[in-house]
């Protein structure tokens, strides 16, 4: 709840002004009983109409300003909570933003969806709720007991007796409620998320029938859904008749007393009549209690969801990572490591200096590593970075996913010359996208340094390092919108002519033009009307509009004919960026300048494609894969 | 400084009439009359109503018991003004005493209703939206897929869950509210009327006053309560999409950008969510206003009729609370107001989807098919995706597939291979020409049981959050451990499934969980072999796995193939060499067809591009 608190502070005025208006609203309406007992005592039981008549006109005018302040904390109550919900939505999405990929692949994607929607709702309707008429049943309550008390304070203790009881009560059910509906949140997320599967995959189901085993599958979360949500709500309404209960009983104690009282005339007719009046309203006030209690827990449980993203950090992660890992994989680097590495430029420098500009948290996990790296890491075998040498260097990389042990890559080192194309290939799972990943920081590498451009990536912001690439992933993401949307999404003030012109090199320009509506074809769910080389080619145009120093193409060109990937190379040659390919294809790996054979997350071999032809027996067999059994030598190299 | 009192009536006001406007998205036009009806109000309360009545006896049981609640909420206050104008003021005794036990039992009665009512209450209400939420997952599975194709995922979703939540809260709480509320206004009428005829009257003053105002109200908040789900909606399905996109928005550094996107949408919901709230908070302070005024006016005018001696001192106290009482319902009701409105919107979304036409039902006259022999014939087969926009994917398509052949389709990208296998699976039904299946149009047959003889391997390699037992199983649900894991090796799977720490038990996450796009990949292929097919459908099945692995899957593919019709669409053309017919396509039309010598021979598109695959070089 914290967390609301915080974010509340910017509309503290609102908020104030709505409790204000609220309660103006309320002490004129807790004075109605009290002006009764004065017609009924002073008008009435004197006979003196002027008095009725008097106390009743104040009865009027007192209405219709408590109606103009509640008008008014309707306004300032609404500002506060939608404007609480809209902050809440923003952080959290900023948050979210911020994460390093591999925190942010810790959350389901359909759990951070539920927190930013139907979480927040919860905390804002609350908010309203509680700025309107939450806290108008406390102040009630109080009030009315402060009143009862002044027209009779033997009566009005009856009445006041009672409450403490209440809340113990309604706190210890509102803690248990909290834990109840934290379930039936995290429930909700499973259904969610069976139903985005659903959606994302239901192709897939429609053509293997498999719509009744679904249908079971989300009927039973959705049925353990309603099972806890009945059991949260079930305990949240014993408030009611409980509260009903207790304000009864002392409603017969205040008849029983006051009789005995006017009996022997310590007590007037009117002032028991007051005093039930209070207990009566104080009890309409309490009924709304279950409902208050609910929405509270209810609310309780989706501030805790929301703190723990807003709350995730990369510290926990990166111990979680280094936990899980065996000592020797942190073989992490200190600041004179780099120093000797990085070809006289003083990167620990700099890297503070990052450090201090972005304030991230993930450069403090740099640190932190750094910090917790013993003297001897010092020694490591320095994999010398050639002088002058731009273009990508990796230097003794190794690699494993947070939270599994096995190592994807281990020990690479190798150099993709500037300006030239560096072709990737290896098995099924032999870690070539990952080896890409880490070049876009989108994972930390464990030990070993990249050098982009003679810079240890470490030292570049985020910004710079993603700035200078483009990248074409594996699985092809396109967002609705049109195909121009698409392709200028890579960089967002390209002009119509730079989108053509990407376009155009991607090989998807003619295409597109056949399109009725060219560039301005609208693009549905995942871009399903296009063909799947329709959809890699316009990725490509996306990565290329960027006009990137360095291209890294993952897979990108599986399926495209060969006529149309290899004037897609040609063209992408000509602009003579640090090209990275990973490819299956024998065509693709002849154009480049370097191949390098991963096999199970080790660099088997590395040379061009002549130089594999005669050393590597992997290769020769990728090689024979696809072309038989034929002699290498029928086939005609372009050098 | 006075910029913070005024800021919240700075926010622009709602267009009055633009919410109004249907249609978010693209609608088909004979949707259009049918959204039409689930906007309407009645149609929509109905419809709920029709869930609820699902478990009618226990609501009548609700019903009951709401209406002993009501009664004994009354008789409480009438007993507390018997007392008063009979007890106090005089000693009675044990009359006294027996009075107030009774008091105590209709107060402890009251309690146990009250209680009653409510939890039986959310068990109907839970079931229901239970009921509503397995509806709505169903009928999904009946859309036809070119639905999915134009509807944002997210935005489907949060009526799914943002939608059904708001219908959930509301039936919770609203729905006896609204009971409990109509009954006592009847009940408290009734005793007024009986009480003091011209207190009634007065107490009426106000009523009119309660009509204008709430006509006012719900005129303005109606609109703006759907304006807010949809725009909901709309941020449900950005914030979907950014997500599942993620690993580009962090490559291209583009945060900073959808954060700002992102925001002009969570914008649009503040205003309309504002707008909502604010005007529809107006009604609890009107009724509560006028409630107060009526107070006042029975106060004052009892008050000089108890001096003119014209009623009991007793009977003001009594009517007073009447009046509490008899406001008191509309006030609830008003309260409820809010969450009834934005449920309503919630609930006409939900219909809206179930209003959504089916895959076109053939269901009467279709049949069931029970045992395929792979026959395939295409004739005269044309397609396209916009019917209206007259650019056709595929035209005049003509083959035959005889049963156990393999069929390769070969082409350049857009060419129209995938919309061919996509409407031998019927996502999509031609719009020209017939297909047959061992001679029968398959318009004739059960998408179901055509689709049951059928395997496919998609291109987008589609795994579900769970183990990769579980995902190859998906194949054939009842298959054994044992032979999950003869398919996984035969589809080569075996050696890196065994790589992992838990094995077949490895729990794959929401984004394959550490495995590579071509490990994917031979999940989904060892997952078709298990299916055991008749017609086998394999879209670019091996496109991301490395040349070496692909031969080795090859010699388990062929075995599989053997005896059954197979549809095979790859660009690596020496995986096809063995094809019986090969179906060049270009431009949705066949150019060659023919097996793989026929076609070399003849020297046109495909020995061209054969040759070009093998010279590597241009």
């Amino acid at each position: 709840m914290s967390l609301m608190f915080a974010f509340l502070k910017k509309y503290r005025v609102a908020a104030v002004l709505a409790l204000l208006m609220m309660f103006i609203e309320l002490a004129l309406e807790l004075l109605q009983p009290f002006l009764i007992s004065k017609i009924i005592d002073d008008g009435v039981s004197q006979k003196d109409a002027s008095t009725v008549l008097l106390w009743g006109g104040i009865l009027v005018g007192g209405t219709v300003i408590a109606f103009i302040a509640g008008i008014f904390s309707s306004f300032y109550a609404s500002y506060a909570s939608q404007g609480l919900g809209y902050d809440l939505r923003e952080a959290l999405y900023k948050r979210v933003q911020s994460f390093s990929y591999a925190l942010f692949s810790r959350f389901s994607s359909s759990s951070l969806i539920t927190r930013l929607t139907n979480d927040v709702t919860i905390l804002q309707d609350m908010l309203f709720m509680g700025l309107r008429f939450m806290l108008r049943m406390p102040l009630l309550v109080v009030g009315s007991s402060v009143m009862a008390l002044i027209v009779n304070v033997k009566l009005g203790l009856l009445l006041v007796v009672g409450i403490p009881v209440l809340l113990l009560f309604v706190i210890a059910v509102m803690k248990r409620a909290a834990a109840r509906f934290q379930l039936v949140q995290r429930r909700l997320d499973k259904v969610n998320n069976v139903m985005q599967e659903n959606l994302t995959g239901m192709r897939l189901i429609r053509v293997f029938v498999r719509k009744h085993h679904e249908r079971k599958r989300f009927e039973q979360h959705s049925g353990e859904l309603m099972t806890d949500t009945v059991a949260a709500l079930r305990l949240t309404e014993t408030t009611m008749p409980f509260i009903l209960f207790i304000m009864n009983a002392s409603i017969i104690a205040v008849l029983w007393f006051g009789h005995r009282d006017i009996m022997s005339g310590s007590a007037s007719v009117g002032e028991v009549v007051a005093i039930i009046n209070y207990s009566m309203r104080t009890m309409g006030a309490l009924s709304a209690f279950s409902m208050i209690v609910a929405s509270f827990s209810r609310a309780r449980a989706s501030a805790e969801r929301m703190e723990e993203v807003m709350n995730a950090s990369e510290e926990e992660l990166s111990s979680r990572m280094s936990a899980s890992s065996s000592p020797d994989a942190s073989t992490a680097v200190s600041h004179n490591n780099h120093k000797d590495a990085a070809s006289g430029q003083d990167i620990s420098v700099s890297q503070h200096n990052g450090a201090a500009a972005t304030g991230r948290q993930d450069r403090i996990i740099t640190e932190n590593k750094e910090a917790a790296a013993p003297g001897p890491a010092l020694h490591t075998n320095d994999y010398p970075v050639p002088e002058q040498q731009r273009g990508i260097v990796f230097s003794q990389v190794s690699f494993k996913y947070p939270g599994v042990e096995t190592p994807i890559l281990t020990d690479i080192s190798f150099t993709a010359r500037s300006g030239r194309m560096t072709a990737i290939m290896g098995a099924t799972g032999s870690g070539k996208s990952s080896l890409i990943q880490l070049i876009l920081r989108l994972y930390e590498a464990n030990s070993g340094h990249i050098y982009l451009q003679e810079q240890d990536i470490q030292a570049m912001s985020d910004e710079q390092l993603r700035g200078m690439i483009g990248y074409v992933p594996q699985e092809i993401v396109l967002f609705s919108g049109t195909i121009r949307d698409n392709i200028a999404w890579g960089s967002e003030h390209a002009s119509m002519e730079e989108i053509e012109a990407a376009a155009r090199m991607a090989q998807i320009h003619e295409t597109i033009a056949k399109l009725p509506n060219g560039y301005d074809t609208l693009l549905g769910q995942r871009g399903v009307n296009l063909s799947g080389g329709q959809k890699q080619r316009l990725s490509i145009a996306r990565a290329l509009v960027r006009r990137p120093q360095i291209l890294l193409l993952d897979d990108s060109t599986s399926a495209l004919d060969v006529r149309t990937e290899s004037m897609l190379l040609e063209s992408i040659s000509s602009l003579s960026c640090t090209t990275i390919l990973i490819t299956q294809k024998i065509s693709s790996t002849i154009r480049a300048d370097r191949v390098l054979l991963l096999g199970d997350g080790q660099l088997i071999a590395q040379g061009n494609h002549e130089q594999l032809l005669q050393e590597s027996e992997l290769y020769r067999q990728i090689y024979a894969s696809q072309f038989g059994e034929e002699e290498p030598g029928r086939v005609e190299s372009i050098h | 400084m006075w910029k913070v009192f005024t800021d919240p009536f700075r926010i622009p006001r709602p267009p009055a009439v633009a919410a109004e406007e249907p249609g978010d998205t693209p609608q088909r036009t004979p949707a259009a009359g049918k959204r039409r009806r689930a906007k309407d109000w009645k149609g929509t309360l109905a419809r709920i109503w029709n869930y609820l009545s699902h478990r009618r006896a226990k609501l009548f049981l609700v019903l009951f018991m709401v209406l002993l609640t009501s009664a004994l909420t009354l008789l409480g206050p009438y007993l507390v003004g018997v007392a008063i104008d009979d007890f106090l003021e005089q000693n009675a005794g044990r009359q006294w005493i027996w009075f107030l036990a009774g008091l105590a039992v209709v107060y402890l009665l009251n309690s146990l209703t009250s209680w009653l009512q409510n939890v039986w209450m959310i068990e109907i209400a839970q079931e229901t939206v239970y009921r509503m939420r397995s509806d709505l997952f169903s009928h999904l599975h009946r859309l036809p897929i070119p639905f999915f194709g134009k509807r944002q995922q997210g935005e489907l979703m949060s009526r799914v869950t943002n939608d059904i939540e708001n219908v959930s809260s509301t039936l919770n709480s609203s729905a006896i509210q609204i009971f409990s509320s109509v009954l006592t206004l009847i009940g408290t009428l009734g005793v007024m009327l009986w009480l003091s005829p011209l207190l009634t009257l007065l107490t009426f003053v106000v009523v009119p006053l309660m009509a204008l105002g709430m006509r006012w109200i719900t005129r303005r908040t109606g609109p703006l309560f759907r304006e807010r789900q949809r725009n909901l909606g709309e941020l449900n399905g950005y914030i979907e999409e950014t997500l599942s996109g993620e690993k580009i928005i962090k490559a291209f550094a583009q945060e900073q950008r959808v954060v700002g996107e992102f925001g002009e949408r969570n914008d649009k919901i503040r205003f309309s969510g504002f707008w909502a709230q604010t005007i529809s908070g107006f009604i609890p302070k009107l009724m509560n206003g006028l409630n107060n005024l009526s107070f006042a006016l029975i106060a004052g005018a009892g008050g000089l009729l108890a001096i003119r001696g014209a009623i009991t001192v007793g009977v003001i106290v009594i009517f007073v609370e009447y009046a509490r009482q008899f406001t008191r319902p509309l006030n609830d009701l008003a309260n409820q107001w809010n969450t009834l409105l934005s449920a309503i919107a919630g609930a006409e979304r939900v219909f809206e989807i179930m209003d959504e036409d089916v895959e076109e039902s053939d269901e009467q006259q279709a049949v069931e098919v029970k045992q395929i022999r792979g026959e395939v014939e295409f004739c005269d087969v044309s397609f396209g995706y916009d019917a209206g926009e007259g650019r056709s994917t595929l035209q005049h398509i003509s083959f035959r597939a005889e049963p156990g052949e393999m069929i390769a389709l070969v082409g350049p990208t857009g060419a129209g291979k995938t919309t061919l296998i996509q409407l031998i699976s019927r996502f999509y039904d031609a719009d020209e020409g017939i297909i047959t299946v061992d001679g029968q149009d398959i318009k004739q047959l059960r998408r179901a049981s055509l689709r049951e003889h059928m395997a496919f391997v998609l291109q987008d390699s589609f795994l579900f959050e769970g183990t990769i037992m579980d995902n190859i199983r998906y194949g054939r649900l009842e298959a054994t451990d044992q032979e999950v894991e003869q398919a996984a090796v035969m589809a080569n799977a075996d050696s890196f499934i065994c790589r992992l720490p838990d094995g077949y038990q490895h729990h794959l996450g929401r984004d394959g969980g550490g495995i590579s796009q071509g490990q994917r990949q031979l999940l989904t292929i060892a997952r078709a072999m298990l299916a055991d097919p008749a017609i086998l459908v394999l879209d670019e099945a091996t496109s991301s796995i490395d040349t070496v692995t692909e031969i080795r899957i090859q010699e388990g593919l062929q075995r599989l193939m053997e005896g059954r019709t197979s549809f095979v669409i790859a660009h690596r053309l020496n995986t096809i060499r063995s094809a019986d017919q090969i179906l060049v396509l270009r431009d949705g039309q066949i150019m060659e067809k023919g097996s793989h010598e026929q076609l070399l021979e003849q020297g046109g598109f495909y020995s061209d591009l054969f040759h070009s695959q093998l010279k590597v070089s241009s």
